[in-house]
């Protein structure tokens, strides 16, 4: 059996891991981002979760194909909570891909001042050390 | 049978950054107003106690510490969280109670103590509200979430910045009033406008305050409210609602659907409408959340918010007063009294009692109080109504 990589979810995380979540952060650290699909009534969900919100049942991972979203809506977070104080400022944004899921990621490429409904793409980003790892929007 | 309850005393602390005091002596502080006027331990049955975040004090089980520290350690209470709205669930679990028959008089006390800890501490710690999975790892601090709606409010509606320091400066005008704010001073509203931002497009002013304080109210069952008062303030009507956890899974950013529902339910329950509001408390935990909650309660169209902010109307003349005590953002926002502190200040405006004749809203029948936990997860709204 290959060893556990060690994989945490974005720039201050929760520690808190369990098997499906491990699974799915090793989707995102190969560039794929997954979403959840209820085995029992085919709900899709992202992020993804474990259980169907509606009936509790287990749900599979399947791959998200859509790059290209809308910012649906944004904050320049200017003072930050204290673990994450050396990165601000810093742009969370809301992101509506045309099937009308919504991811919430940082914007890291910005040269001015994001506007509602303009034009996002999905990537993928690595701490130099490899262990922390997320998704983005970029301009 | 549901009995009828009324609110029949009330007191509060001094709001501010209170390196004099612990939670203990502000809980003393709040109830030595309602001791003072009779309404003794004797005479209360039972207590809640509304405090929303014992990370900040690192004191466990707090309620047994504030009931044994304002002498009601032999009898029952128990502690209500959730997040900003706990004052007004921890009054809906006392009004359940007396309600029901379990209590006649019970005291609902409201207090945080938040200034022990660093101003990016305190953040950090309010930003753990937010999905610990998903939301959390991004830095989405508490006003992060109000400025995602905010910016998603201005460009649906096209509204400029202007409009939420006018709500600023509205606050801070009313606060510069009531000696129990925690900073009562009046803003300009270019300095209100172009303050140093916190999470853009919010800036500085247009935040609720990191505060410590307490306030507390006595409830009475109806066949003993004589005993206590001849000014009661009765709950009238009671609505809560609760919103998706993850900002991103909610259908709109420019209204906060739990909101809508807890408003609709009070007046329901109430058989009242938004335009027989006197006055209104509502949660301005950020300039954005009190316009939101002008729509959410009923007082304007959505999108139309703005017009009550441009027409004055929510000054103590206009058509529906708002905050007439500084709100959230210049009295104070001590999450845990929070709730507890806006049932306080429709009760003494009811009875005339403002401490200033200059915020004193005329003739109140019946007052609206709306509160909301985190960024909408939790909502409660109380309508009040004048007994006498
Ligand atoms: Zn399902």
């Amino acid at each position: 059996m290959a060893e556990k990589k060690e994989l945490y979810l974005g720039y201050s995380t929760d520690k808190a891991i369990t098997p499906f979540f491990q699974n799915w952060l090793e989707y995102l650290d190969q560039d794929k981002l997954m979403k959840s699909k209820c085995s029992k009534c085919g709900t899709e969900y992202l992020p993804p979760r474990q259980h169907c919100q509606k009936d509790m049942s287990e749900c599979t991972l399947v791959e998200v194909s859509e790059r290209e979203a809308k910012l649906y809506s944004y904050v320049i977070v200017d003072f930050a909570p204290e673990s994450l104080s050396s990165k601000q400022p810093y742009v969370v944004a809301i992101g509506e891909f045309p099937s009308g899921l919504r991811l919430t990621a940082h914007i890291t490429n910005l040269t001015s001042m994001p506007e509602v409904g303009m034009n996002l793409k999905l990537g993928f980003d690595k701490s130099p050390d490899g262990k922390m790892i997320t998704y983005r929007w970029l301009v | 049978m549901v009995r009828r309850v009324a609110v029949v005393a009330g007191g509060h602390s001094k709001f501010g950054k209170r390196y004099d005091a612990t939670m203990r002596e502000l809980c003393a502080e709040a109830s030595k107003p309602i001791y003072d006027e009779g309404i003794t331990q004797d005479k209360i049955d039972a207590s809640v106690l509304s405090y929303a975040a014992s990370q900040f004090t690192g004191q466990g089980a707090g309620s047994a510490l504030m009931a044994d520290y304002i002498g009601l350690q032999e009898k029952p209470h128990l502690r209500v969280e959730s997040a900003c709205t706990t004052g007004t669930a921890s009054l809906r679990a006392a009004w359940g109670m007396v309600a029901a028959g379990l209590y006649d008089v019970m005291l609902v006390m409201g207090v945080e103590q938040m200034n022990r800890v660093s101003s990016a501490t305190a953040t950090e710690y309010m930003s753990r509200a937010g999905d610990m999975r998903w939301e959390y790892p991004y830095g989405i601090s508490f006003p992060a979430f109000y400025a995602l709606m905010a910016s998603r409010y201005m460009s649906e509606y096209n509204m400029p910045h202007d409009v939420l320091a006018h709500i600023a400066v509205k606050s801070h005008f009313y606060g510069a009033q009531n000696p129990k704010a925690h900073l009562p001073k009046e803003v300009p509203f270019e300095e209100a406008n172009n303050a140093i931002p916190i999470c853009r497009p919010l800036n500085l002013y247009d935040c609720s305050l990191i505060t410590d304080g307490a306030a507390a109210v006595v409830i009475a069952a109806e066949d003993r409210v004589k005993e206590f008062t001849d000014r009661p303030m009765w709950i009238k009507g009671i609505g809560a609602g609760a919103s998706e956890n993850m900002i991103q899974d909610r259908p709109s950013l420019t209204s906060i659907p739990g909101a809508k529902r807890a408003a609709n339910a009070a007046y329901a329950m109430a058989g009242l409408e938004p335009k027989d509001m006197n006055m209104a408390q509502v949660h301005d935990c950020f300039t954005i959340a009190e316009l939101i909650a002008y729509e959410d309660c009923g007082f304007a169209e959505p999108g139309k918010g703005r017009e009550i902010v441009e027409n004055k109307e929510n000054y103590i003349d206009g058509r529906i007063p708002v905050n007439c005590d500084g709100g959230l953002k210049s009295k104070g926002h001590p999450l845990g009294a929070t709730g507890v502190s806006m049932t306080y200040e429709i009760m003494k405006q009811m009875r005339g009692e403002a401490e200033k004749s200059s915020r004193q809203i005329k003739d109140v029948k019946y007052g609206l109080a709306h509160n909301v936990g985190q960024s909408g997860q939790f909502v409660n709204v109380f309508i009040f109504e004048r007994g006498w």
